[in-house]
């Protein structure tokens, strides 16, 4: 009786969730096959789902307009940077703020939190300035820099780490361990999963930017992809739908890889911290 | 209010001082000063470049020929994208890292000048009377010239052949009155749906709407005051909105529609720049269509368009970089430049050669260039534009009356200012 | 002791506090000081030349009807996007963890897909979806026998569609973030209530609901924050129009920084982050439990 209700109502559910995955992916699906259209049928009216007549000259002319690697090379270690620092930086304030008690921190902790708040437009033109004052424009440290420790990494560690019991830590320091004994071999390896979150969650940021990497790189060889993308997709008066789709599919699909190595992680750093 | 006004007041001064890059030279305005002679000789030392779209992915290559005339020279072009690259430049300038030149929307001009981030034209680099007119002109601000338009590009009417034959209409109209009967006739008798398809509002719109006000006789500005409630401005208006009162223009056609749509003959007519002969004929329209000439009221005016070069007052090659400006403008080099680009010369005499001459449809773009304006180059046009914009998009989508649309531009441009 | 305890907060801390001061804190105090005066982008190279305003900005922003305008199309954006993610997103991650459901991996990656796709390249694909005519969404709907608008052209439509596609590309964050909360509760609350009788419901209501408030306030307050900061749809879909049915907030600061008026626009974004600040208080108060804040 229970296994059938069970039965039924996975049913259900699945009907559900595929219908639901259905709209969720339907864009991404559209824009995959479209990508392999020529110009004039990407514009036919009425749509079509496949390609009539598939062609890969839409990627053949990005990549043969294109610096592809080096481009691809650019975004890779802007974001690589970016999150590699932003994890190192980000998880020892965060545990600073949740777990030790010293003069500021309340403070520091209002600032993270008053940052998260304003929006990012506000500060965007004072930045660069900044920026090009310390002789930095057109360097991998002006694209950097500023995204380096994010107030919302440390605002979402400090939530991590707050839920790591005090009992551990605290019998840690009984035994004589130093903090940044302890951070280094008992709060780091239980954030695990949390690391894995906001990596993801800053190296997407940092993929998927376009205004900084545009102001700050004053020559083509220190475009990212975004960027490069952008230079080729739109012109003044017309799109190029087509070449436009296969650059989107080229831009998405190492975050795509990345996330669905990533995902079962990811899942489990915004929840599992120190509870196993 | 008084205890505030301290704090703020200090740190207006901090941030001041973090924006000026601790004391680098603040004063200089570049409409205070005199336009600077450049050296004699040929041209040396790198020569940076942005340009955007097209032209900067061709400019690179094109610009080998400038350094084989001029071996100790070299011309370093980044392509940037349009999208942005308004705020690329204006944040270049405000962080002084600009290259030596670039390619400036002729709409910008106004704006980047009176930075003072723009060199001003050296005395007899080019001369004016080699330029159209109107694209002269979208490079002076206050009275003093900024750059050099590069290429350019007006605005006629596409006429479906099909259409205009079934309708009877032989002849482009001469006239508002011939216009208006040539576009229902396009819709009676031509099978189109609509008669003719005009912006109904939304960015850019001004540059379609502009020409009928420059017909009527009316002006953006009078003597540094906007001048759009004159009766000129808000007859023009009138007449555009009377199209979409009559049913023969689509108040909101779908994104990418125009086209298909032109080519199978539901729309008769529209107004756009030379690229539509490329889209078109990437759209099965090749031969099907015609283009007209402006119709005259007082003035049979259309809209130019285009790009400018400009020379950065932070440039660290002045001299290299007006001397690539001066060998761009030239006729031949522009003729060069039309055949790699399909961009139009700014230089009347690049018209001349047969590479032009020869094809019809660029001959009536030609034609018109000799009777087509862009707005005064005042620092908030893109804003003043963007107001102007909107209020189209209510005469046309509202019951909003073309006077009180005239009024509301006015009011609306007023309060911006022209940035002087 | 005191001392030295804040000696090894602030090692920790410190690498963090600097680059947050120089990059970002110090960025945000010139803006605050820009929206005090009338500086615009011509100024730029002579700051100390602008005038001084004290609040006129902000004064004006109030008369400013296409900002009020701007503010009541970003109060419908949370009114309608933050229940509808937060709902759906809920809806969803209960469904994936219920335990009945196969290849949970797939769903997960793929709800989560909108979230990591770059706005500007899939708003090409929205527009195409949103086509009167020939659209996918309309094709739809004539399915059932209803006669879709041109959504992106009107302006009673126009925001519900920009709203639809908000809510497309949010619903995978919160699901994430709730599949995370609903793993997080202990075995042993469900144990208990079990043992107990408690129904399927009883259990959602009594174990569940409770458990997740802390993330519940978290998807809020984020999903608040977010919204009201919502630029890049409306921009890259209808650059805020029809007549202005789009403009968002967020979209008015980017337009008046286009436009060079930095004074003005940075009044407006302060005026914005008060609203996010107030707004946020708001929740906490609602939502509070120990565990977070």
């Amino acid at each position: 009786m229970k296994r059938r209700r069970d039965r039924n109502a996975a049913i259900v559910l699945h009907t559900v969730l595929i219908a639901g995955l259905a709209i969720m992916i339907a864009p991404f699906v559209w824009m995959v096959l479209s990508s392999f259209k020529g110009e004039g049928e990407v514009r036919r009216t009425p749509p079509t789902w496949l390609p009539a007549d598939p062609t890969l000259a839409n990627y053949r002319e990005l990549f043969e307009r294109l610096d592809f690697p080096l481009y691809f090379t650019n975004s890779v270690i802007v974001a690589v940077l970016v999150t590699v620092g932003n994890l190192l930086i980000c998880s020892a304030t965060g545990y600073a703020l949740a777990k030790l008690r010293f003069l500021g921190r309340r403070a520091l902790f209002v600032l993270v939190l008053g940052n998260l708040m304003v929006p990012p437009m506000a500060t965007f033109v004072p930045q660069f300035v900044l920026v090009s004052n310390l002789g930095l424009v057109n360097t991998f440290a002006g694209l950097v820099l500023p995204n380096l420790a994010l107030a919302v990494n440390v605002f979402l560690m400090r939530q991590f780490i707050l839920s790591i019991p005090d009992d551990l830590l605290e019998s840690a320091r009984v035994d004589g361990a130093g903090e940044w004994r302890i951070y280094w071999r008992i709060v780091l390896p239980l954030t695990g999963p949390a690391l894995a979150t906001v990596g993801i969650l800053t190296f997407l940021g940092s993929w998927n930017n376009f205004l900084w990497p545009l102001v700050v790189a004053t020559t083509e060889d220190k475009y990212t992809l975004p960027v490069a993308l952008a230079l080729y997709s739109v012109g003044q008066n017309q799109t190029q739908y087509g070449l436009l789709l296969a650059g989107s599919v080229t831009i998405i699909l190492p975050i795509l890889v990345i996330f669905a190595v990533l995902q079962r992680h990811f899942v489990r750093g915004i929840a599992t911290t120190g509870l196993k | 209010m008084r205890t505030w006004a301290r704090p703020t007041a200090v740190l207006a001064v901090v941030a001041a001082v973090a924006l000026s890059g601790c004391g680098r030279d603040s004063g200089d305005n570049g409409t205070d000063d005199a336009a600077q002679p450049i050296s004699e000789g040929k041209a040396s030392g790198e020569i940076t470049v942005w340009a955007m779209g097209t032209e900067g992915e061709k400019l690179a290559a094109f610009a080998a020929d400038f350094m084989k005339e001029n071996p100790d020279a070299t011309v370093k072009v980044t392509p940037i994208p349009w999208d942005g690259a308004h705020d690329k430049i204006a944040t270049a300038i405000a962080g002084g890292q600009t290259p030596d030149l670039s390619l400036i929307g002729t709409t910008w001009m106004g704006e980047f000048a009176r930075t003072g981030g723009l060199d001003q034209l050296p005395t007899d680099l080019v001369k004016e009377g080699d330029f159209f007119p109107g694209a002269w002109d979208t490079a002076v601000v206050d009275g003093k010239a900024y750059g050099v338009p590069w290429y350019v590009e007006t605005r006629l009417f596409y006429v479906n052949k099909d259409v205009a034959a079934k309708a009877g209409v032989t002849a482009p109209p001469k006239t508002w009155e011939e216009l208006t009967a040539a576009i229902s006739a396009f819709k009676q008798k031509g099978g189109a749906t609509w008669g003719v398809s005009l912006q109904p509002g939304g960015t850019g719109s001004w540059q379609t709407v502009m020409p009928f006000v420059w017909q009527n006789g009316g002006e953006v500005t009078n003597a540094d005051a906007f001048s759009f409630d004159s009766p000129q401005v808000s007859d023009a208006l009138g007449y555009y909105e009377s199209f979409f009162d009559a049913g023969l223009a689509p108040k909101d056609l779908p994104q990418g529609q125009l086209e298909p749509d032109f080519v199978k003959g539901s729309i008769g007519a529209f107004i756009s720049g030379p690229w539509h002969i490329g889209i078109l004929e990437g759209q099965g329209g090749a031969g099907k269509y015609d283009v007209w000439h402006m119709p005259s009221r007082k003035a049979a005016t259309s809209f130019v368009g285009g790009g400018d070069l400009a020379v950065f007052k932070d440039a660290k090659n002045r001299d290299g970089a007006w001397k690539f400006v001066s060998w761009l403008s030239q006729p031949q080099t522009q003729v060069k430049w039309y055949q790699a680009t399909s961009d139009l010369p700014a230089v009347k005499a690049g018209w001349d050669d047969p590479a032009l001459t020869g094809d019809p449809m660029l001959a009536a773009f030609g034609d018109q260039l000799s009777d087509a304006k862009s707005p005064p180059a005042i620092g908030t046009w893109d804003q003043v534009a963007a107001a102007f914009d909107a209020e189209i998009e209510r005469l046309v989508k509202t019951d909003e009356t073309a006077a009180d649309a005239a009024k509301a531009i006015q009011q609306k441009a007023a309060t911006i200012g022209t940035g002087i | 002791m005191r001392l030295r305890r804040s000696a090894v907060g602030w090692s920790f801390a410190l690498p963090f506090a600097a680059l947050f001061a120089v990059f970002l804190v110090g960025p945000v105090l010139a803006s605050l000081a820009m929206s005090f005066t009338d500086i615009r982008s011509a100024d730029v190279r002579s700051p100390l030349a602008v005038t001084f305003l004290g609040f006129d900005n902000y004064v004006r922003l109030f008369q400013d009807e296409q900002f009020v305008k701007a503010a009541g199309n970003t109060l419908v954006v949370v009114l309608l996007g933050l229940p509808l993610t937060v709902v759906l997103g809920m809806a969803a991650a209960l469904g994936l963890n219920s335990g009945l459901v196969r290849f949970r991996a797939i769903f997960r990656v793929g709800y989560y897909l909108p979230v990591v796709t770059s706005i500007v390249a899939i708003s090409v694909v929205w527009r195409f979806l949103l086509q009167p005519d020939t659209g996918l969404l309309n094709s739809v709907l004539g399915l059932v026998g209803i006669e879709g608008p041109n959504w992106l052209a009107n302006t009673s439509t126009a925001l519900p569609a920009v709203i639809m596609m908000i809510v497309w590309r949010g619903i995978g964050f919160q699901m994430v973030i709730f599949l995370a909360g609903l793993q997080a509760i202990p075995g042993e609350l469900y144990e208990a209530a079990r043992i107990d009788g408690a129904s399927r419901w009883a259990q959602f209501w009594h174990v569940t609901v409770p458990s997740l408030r802390p993330t519940l306030l978290f998807v809020t307050v984020i999903g608040s924050i977010g919204l009201l900061q919502v630029f890049e749809e409306p921009f890259v879909m209808t650059r805020g129009g029809p007549l202005g049915s789009t403009t968002t907030v967020a979209y008015s600061v980017y337009s008046q920084f286009s436009f060079g008026n930095y004074g003005y626009a940075s009044a407006m974004s302060y005026v914005l982050f008060l609203a996010v600040v107030l707004l946020s208080i708001l929740w906490f108060r609602l939502l509070r439990s120990d565990e977070v804040g």
